[in-house]
C-alpha cells in the first residue's frame, strides 16, 4: 500500500507543479503546456482510482481536443503586445492569493471533519471486472439510467457547434462600420437609440366622414392675452 | 288644512329639486330656458306655504313632520323634522314670496348673463337652505343649513367670478361669518354639553335648570352667530362688499332672508336669552350700535347699492333692539315690512343700474325720473317706507321698536335709535334725489334709460303695494292681528304695558324726526340751499370717520388679514417649502446619493466580478462551516 | 498517511481548484484565463472520481464524463467569443472589455 501512495504523491506534486506553471507563466503558450502536463498527471491518478475510461477520454478530449483548440486560438490571437507587459497590479494578485489561502483554510477544515458519506454503491471491484472491465460498467450504466443526460449533451453540442459556425463566420466590412457607428453614437430621443435607415410605414388615411375634430364641438382658440383666457366660458355658463 | 302637515315637505322640495335640475342639466339641455324650472318651484313653495300658514294661524296649533332620523344614537336623537309654528309660518312666507318676486325678476335682469342656468342653479338652492333652516326643529339642522345658507351666499356673490373683487368679496362674506358661525358652534355644543339634547322642545324646556352663568354664555356664543350672520358690529364689513353679486342676490339674501336668519334664531331661542338678562342687554347694545354707525356710513356713501346695503345693516340693528330689549314681536314684525321695502329699494337700483348699463355711482346718475317713471315711483315707496313716513310699513314696525326700547328701560338704547332714524331719512331721501331728481348727469348720448320689462317691473309694483300696506298688519301698535297671531309662540315673556299716550307721543317724534331728515336731504339736492361739501368740510373728522366705514375695514386688514397673510406665507415658506419639501426631496437626494456610491461597483472591469463571486464563495462556505458542519460544535 | 484515502483526493482537488482560482483572479490574458478555467473544471472531475472510488459506484465517473463533454462545448463557444472579442478590440486584455461599465 505504501507504494500507492508515494505514486500518487508524485503524480498529485507535479499535477499541482504544473497547475502553479499555468498561473504563473508569462508565455501563454507556455502556460498552455503546463496545463497539457497537469492533465496527464490528472489522468495517471484516474487510473490509480480505478477510472480508466475517463483516464483515457481526458487524455484524447481535453489534451487533444481542447487544449489544442487553446493553442491554436493563441496562434491566431497572436500579440506582441501581450497584456503582461503593462504593470502588474500588485493589488489584485494579493486579495487573490489571498482569498485563495482562506478558500483553501475552508476546505481544509471540512476535508478534515467530514462525517458524511455516501451510501455504497454496487460497483465493487470484482463486480466490475465480472462485466468485463471499466467501460463495459462504464456502459451498463451510462445506456440505461442516464439516456435522458446523454440525449441532452448531444443536444448541448449541437448548439455549441452551431454557435461555432455562427462566430467563426466571416465579417463584413458594413458589420464592422455598423458596430463602430452604434458604439460611439448617441441617440438621446430615438426608442431604440439607433439611427434606422427604414421609413416608418404610412398610416392609412382615415375617410372625411370618420374624422371628429379633437376638442369635440368646442372651437380651439388660442388666447394671446390674459383677458383672452378669462374669457372663455368656465363651467356653469354657454357660449353666447 | 291639517291635510297640509302630511305635505310639509313639498315647500323645500321644490326648490332643492329645481336646483338640482339646473345644476346637472342646464349646461346642456336647459341653458336660457332654466328660469322655466325654477321660478314655477319656488312658486309652488309659495302656494305651499300659505295652507301651512292658514293652519297655523287658525288652529294655534304647531304642524309638523317627520321626516327621517338623521342620528339615532341612544339616548342623543337628531331627527329631521319639519317644524311649523306662527313664528315659522310668518317667516315661510316671507321667505317664499320674496324669492318668488325676486325669482321673476331675476328673468329679465340676468338675461344676457353666459352663467344664466348656474344662477337659476344656485338661487333655488339657496331658498332650499333657508327654508330647511326655518323648518327646523333642533339646533343641529339649524345649524347645518345656516352654513348652507352661508355658502350659497358665498356661491351667488361670487358668481361673476372672474372679477378679482367680486371674488375677494364672496372669500370675505364666508370668511367672517365663519368667525360668526365659530361662535355658533360653540354655542350649539356647550348646550349639547349641558343639557344632553339640542331638540328646541327639550331644549327649552330644560333650560331654567342651568346656572345663569351658563346660559349666558350659551346665549351670547348663539348671538355671536347672529352677530356675523345679520351682520352686526364687528362682522357687518362683509355685507357692503356683497354688493358685488347681481342685484337680484343682494335683494333675496341681502335683505330680506339670509341676515334675517340671524334675528330669526334668536327669536327663536327666546327662552334662552330670556333666562339671560345680561345677554339681552349685550344684544340691545350692539344692535343700538349698529343701527346708528351703519346709519352714518350710509350718509356719506356714493354706490346706490352700497347706501342700501347700509340700510340693511342699519334696519337690522333695529332689529336686534327689539330682540334685546324684550320687544319679540316687534323684531319679528320689523323684519317681515323690512323684506318688503328693502327688497323693493334693491330691485329698483337693480332697475336703474339695468337702465344705465350697469352704472353705480349716483354722482353720475340723476334727472331719470322723468325716463323711468315706474321705477321713481315704486322707489319712493320703498324709500319713503324704510325712513319710516306715516303712514307706510316702516313706520309701524320701527315706531314700536322704539317705544319698546323706552318702555322697557332703556332710554339711551331708544335716543340712539330715533338718531338712527334721523339719519335713515336723510341717506334714503339724498339717494332718491340723487339718483332721479336734479340735471341729468349720466352721458345722454349713449345711455338711454327706460323703465324695465314687465318680469323685472311686476315684482317692484308687487313688493310697493307690500312696502306700503304691510303695516297694517300690525295696527293698532301692539294690539294687532299681527301680534296676536305671534303672541302664542312667545308666552312666557315679559311684556311691558304701554300706554296709547306714550304711544301717540313716539309716533309725532319720529314722524318729526323723518321729515326733519327728507327736509334736510331736500335742502342739500333739491332745492341746494346747503351745499353737501360744505357740511362735510365742518364736520371734518366726523365725516372723514364715516366716510371711511368707521375704519372697521382698515382696522382689520392691519391687525387681523396682514398677520394672518404674513403667517401663512411663514408657513408656506418656511415649513412647507423648507420641511416638508426638503424632506421629500431630501428621500430622493438620498437615494440617488446612495446610488452614486453603488455605482461604483460596476466598474465594467471582469477580474472585479471575479474577485466578487470568489468573495462571495469563500463567506458562504465560511458560513456553512461556522453554522452547518461538526467543526464548531 | 500510510493509505490512500479520500481525504488526499480531495486535498489534490482542492489545491488545483484555488490555483485555478487564483489564476482566473489574477491573470489578465483571456486565453489563459480561460485555461484556468478549465483547470477548475478538472478539479472538479477529481472530486468526483475520488467519492465515486470511495462509493464502488460508477455514478461519479458517469458526471465526469459529461462535465468533460461539457467543458469541451464550452471551450468551442468560449474561444469563438474570445476570437469575436479580439477581432472588435484588438485586444485579449480583459481590463479592456469594459462596455458594461455603468
Amino acid at each position: 500500500m505504501a507504494i500507492e501512495v508515494l505514486i500518487f504523491y508524485l503524480l498529485a506534486g507535479v499535477a499541482i507543479a504544473a497547475a502553479a506553471g499555468v498561473v504563473l507563466a508569462r508565455n501563454p503558450v507556455h502556460s498552455a503546456v503546463s496545463l497539457v502536463l497537469s492533465f496527464i498527471n490528472v489522468a495517471a491518478i484516474y487510473v490509480v482510482l480505478r477510472a480508466e475510461f475517463l483516464a483515457v477520454a481526458q487524455i484524447i478530449v481535453y489534451t487533444g481536443a481542447i487544449i489544442v483548440l487553446v493553442l491554436f486560438v493563441l496562434m491566431l490571437v497572436q500579440q506582441q503586445d501581450l497584456p503582461e507587459f503593462h504593470g502588474g497590479r500588485p493589488l489584485r494578485r494579493a486579495v487573490g492569493f489571498l482569498l485563495g489561502l482562506a478558500l483553501l483554510a475552508e476546505v481544509a477544515a471540512a476535508i478534515l471533519t467530514r462525517s458524511l458519506r455516501g451510501a455504497p454503491g454496487s460497483w465493487t471491484p470484482e463486480a466490475v471486472a465480472a462485466v468485463g472491465g471499466n467501460i463495459q460498467a462504464i456502459g451498463r450504466e451510462l445506456y440505461s439510467a442516464y439516456m435522458l443526460p446523454i440525449q441532452a449533451t448531444a443536444l448541448l453540442l449541437l448548439a455549441a457547434t452551431i454557435g461555432a459556425l455562427f462566430l467563426a463566420r466571416p465579417e463584413l466590412i458594413e458589420e464592422r462600420l455598423a458596430v463602430a457607428r452604434r458604439l460611439f453614437t448617441i441617440s438621446l430621443a430615438h426608442p431604440r437609440g439607433v439611427d434606422t435607415l427604414q421609413p416608418v410605414a404610412e398610416l392609412p388615411a382615415p375617410q372625411d366622414g370618420q374624422l371628429k375634430p379633437a376638442g369635440g364641438d368646442r372651437s380651439l382658440v388660442m388666447a394671446r392675452t390674459a383677458e383672452e383666457f378669462t374669457e372663455q366660458p368656465a363651467w356653469g355658463e354657454s357660449r353666447r | 288644512m291639517e291635510w297640509i302637515a302630511d305635505w310639509l315637505f313639498i315647500i323645500p322640495l321644490a326648490p332643492l329639486v329645481a336646483a338640482a335640475v339646473n345644476f346637472l342639466l342646464g349646461r346642456w339641455w336647459i341653458r336660457d330656458r332654466a328660469h322655466w324650472i325654477a321660478v314655477p318651484a319656488v312658486g309652488i313653495s309659495f302656494l305651499a306655504s300659505i295652507p301651512a300658514f292658514l293652519a297655523v294661524a287658525q288652529h294655534h296649533e304647531p304642524l309638523s313632520q317627520h321626516l327621517y332620523t338623521w342620528i339615532p344614537a341612544g339616548d342623543f336623537q337628531v331627527p329631521v323634522t319639519l317644524y311649523v309654528d306662527q313664528l315659522t309660518a310668518v317667516m315661510l312666507l316671507v321667505v317664499t314670496g320674496v324669492s318668488f318676486l325676486v325669482h321673476l325678476y331675476s328673468v329679465g335682469y340676468m338675461h344676457d348673463d353666459p352663467g344664466y342656468h348656474r344662477f337659476f342653479a344656485y338661487l333655488p338652492l339657496f331658498v332650499f337652505s333657508m327654508l330647511m333652516l326655518v323648518l327646523a326643529s333642533n339646533f343641529l339642522v339649524l345649524f347645518v343649513f345656516w352654513e348652507a345658507v352661508g355658502l350659497c351666499s358665498y356661491l351667488l356673490i361670487g358668481f361673476w367670478f372672474r372679477r378679482r373683487s367680486a371674488a375677494d368679496a364672496a372669500k370675505k362674506a364666508f370668511i367672517v361669518n365663519r368667525v360668526g358661525d365659530f361662535g355658533f358652534g360653540v354655542g350649539v355644543m356647550l348646550i349639547f354639553v349641558t343639557l344632553g339634547t339640542l331638540n328646541y322642545a327639550e331644549v327649552f324646556e330644560r333650560v331654567g335648570t342651568l346656572s345663569a352663568g351658563t346660559v349666558t354664555a350659551i346665549a351670547l356664543l348663539l348671538f355671536t352667530g347672529a352677530v356675523g350672520k345679520s351682520a352686526q358690529v364687528p362682522l357687518f364689513v362683509w355685507l357692503p362688499d356683497a354688493m358685488e353679486g347681481p342685484t337680484p342676490v343682494s335683494a333675496l339674501i341681502h335683505a330680506a332672508t339670509m341676515v334675517t336668519a340671524g334675528i330669526f334664531m334668536v327669536a327663536r331661542a327666546h327662552p334662552i336669552f330670556v333666562a339671560s338678562p345680561m345677554a339681552m342687554l349685550v344684544v340691545a347694545i350692539v344692535g343700538a350700535l349698529t343701527a346708528f354707525i351703519a346709519a352714518t356710513i350710509a350718509v356719506t356713501q356714493y354706490d346706490i347699492k352700497r347706501v342700501v346695503a347700509y340700510s340693511t345693516v342699519s334696519q337690522l340693528g333695529y332689529m336686534a333692539i327689539a330682540l334685546g330689549t324684550g320687544a319679540w314681536i316687534a323684531a319679528i314684525f320689523h323684519l317681515f315690512t323690512h323684506a318688503f321695502f328693502k327688497a323693493l329699494l334693491f330691485l329698483g337700483s337693480g332697475s336703474v343700474m339695468h337702465g344705465l348699463h350697469d352704472e353705480l355711482d349716483m354722482r353720475r346718475m340723476g334727472g331719470l325720473k322723468r325716463y323711468m317713471p315706474l321705477t321713481y315711483w315704486t322707489f319712493l315707496i320703498g324709500a319713503a317706507a324704510n325712513a319710516g313716513i306715516l303712514p307706510l310699513a316702516g313706520f309701524w314696525s320701527k315706531d314700536e321698536i322704539i317705544v319698546g326700547a323706552w318702555v322697557a328701560g332703556y332710554p339711551v338704547i331708544a335716543l340712539i335709535a330715533l338718531a338712527a332714524a334721523f339719519f335713515t331719512s336723510l341717506y334714503m331721501f339724498r339717494a332718491v334725489f340723487m339718483t332721479f331728481h336734479g340735471e341729468e348727469r349720466f352721458d345722454r348720448a349713449h345711455l338711454h334709460p327706460h323703465d324695465p320689462p314687465w318680469t323685472m317691473s311686476v315684482p317692484l309694483l308687487l313688493l310697493a303695494v307690500g312696502a306700503a300696506l304691510a303695516g297694517f298688519v300690525g295696527v293698532p301698535p301692539e294690539q294687532g292681528w299681527f301680534h296676536h297671531l305671534l303672541e302664542p309662540v312667545f308666552e312666557g315673556t315679559a311684556h311691558h304695558e304701554v300706554s296709547p299716550v306714550t304711544t301717540l307721543a313716539f309716533g309725532v317724534v319720529s314722524t318729526v324726526v323723518a321729515l326733519a331728515g327728507l327736509y334736510a336731504a331736500a335742502a342739500a339736492y333739491v332745492f341746494r340751499s346747503v351745499s353737501p361739501a360744505a357740511v362735510a368740510e365742518r364736520l371734518g373728522s366726523l365725516y372723514r370717520l364715516a366716510y371711511n366705514k368707521w375704519y372697521f375695514d382698515d382696522l382689520y386688514q392691519r391687525f387681523i388679514v396682514e398677520p394672518a397673510r404674513a403667517s401663512a406665507v411663514f408657513l408656506w415658506r418656511q415649513i412647507d417649502v423648507g420641511v416638508i419639501d426638503a424632506a421629500v426631496n431630501g428621500v430622493a437626494s438620498l437615494v440617488v446619493w446612495t446610488s452614486q456610491l453603488w455605482r461604483r461597483a460596476q466598474t465594467g472591469l471582469v477580474a472585479n466580478y471575479v474577485l466578487a463571486i470568489a468573495l462571495g464563495t469563500v463567506i458562504i462556505v465560511g458560513a456553512y462551516l461556522v453554522a452547518g458542519s461538526s467543526l464548531f460544535r | 498517511m500510510s493509505e490512500l484515502t479520500t481525504a488526499h483526493f480531495l486535498f489534490l482537488s482542492a489545491a488545483l481548484f484555488i490555483i485555478g482560482m487564483v489564476g482566473v483572479l489574477t491573470r489578465r490574458n483571456v486565453l489563459i484565463i480561460f485555461m484556468c478555467v478549465e483547470l477548475m473544471l478538472n478539479a472538479v472531475n477529481v472530486t468526483f472520481i475520488g467519492f465515486a472510488w470511495e462509493q464502488n459506484a460508477l455514478t461519479g465517473q458517469i458526471f465526469a464524463l459529461f462535465v468533460i463533454a461539457v467543458a469541451a462545448a464550452e471551450a468551442v463557444i468560449g474561444l469563438g467569443i474570445v476570437m469575436a472579442l479580439s477581432r472588435r478590440l484588438d485586444t485579449v486584455d480583459i481590463d479592456e472589455v469594459r462596455q458594461l461599465r455603468e
